[in-house]
């Protein structure tokens, strides 16, 4: 119980949600918010977007 | 208390550690370059000049979808934009599944991209704000 406490806590910190915890009988649901990382996928488009125009001289 | 404290460590350990993870910043790369990925790139890197020209002559502009959009009368902008959209279709597509982003995922890779393509618009192109207003650069 004293687990499941923790899990639900570390989880609530990292914006995550849990769904259901407690009930050891029952299994348990997590739904994970996937958030996108603009910064890395900005990294990403400016890193191809480079190669083609480059790639091209 | 000893089993308190050490609980309580664990605890903090755990919390510092998902956030962390969570406020890392990740990498969306194309992680396998497939057939299709690399021909879309080999047609982006062959059609770079034409598309330029056709911008700097004001036929064409990049829309805030991510993809190019035709602003002139001109068969050849027409042809041309069929073909890079096409490709960079290949491209982000490759990047939503190979990082497993989803639906959502695939709107924000447009959108980023949308984002450095008016980045790296030269002055006097034509671009599309986030709004949907078309301006010149």
């Amino acid at each position: 119980m004293r687990k499941l406490l923790f899990v639900y806590l570390a989880f609530f910190a990292a914006g995550c949600t849990v769904k259901a915890v407690g009930d050891p009988n029952r299994p348990i649901t997590i739904n994970a918010n996937i958030v996108v990382d603009v910064r890395g996928l900005k990294k990403t488009a400016v890193g191809i977007e480079d190669m083609v125009s480059q790639g091209a001289r | 208390m000893n089993r308190f404290k050490r609980t309580l460590v664990l605890t903090i350990f755990l919390t510092f550690g998902f956030l962390s993870a969570a406020c890392a910043a990740q990498s969306y790369d194309l992680k396998e370059m497939t057939p299709a990925v690399k021909q879309a790139l080999e047609n982006r890197k062959a059609r770079f000049a034409e598309l330029e020209h056709l911008k700097h002559e004001g036929l064409m502009g990049e829309a805030s979808t991510g993809f190019v959009e035709v602003r002139g009368d001109s068969a050849e902008a027409v042809s041309v934009t069929a073909a890079e959209n096409q490709d960079r279709k290949i491209i982000y597509e490759a990047i939503v599944e190979q990082n497993a982003l989803g639906p959502a995922g695939y709107a924000e890779v447009q959108r980023v991209f949308a984002e450095v393509q008016r980045g790296k618009a030269l002055p006097g192109e034509s671009i599309q704000l986030p709004n949907g207003e078309w301006v010149k650069k």
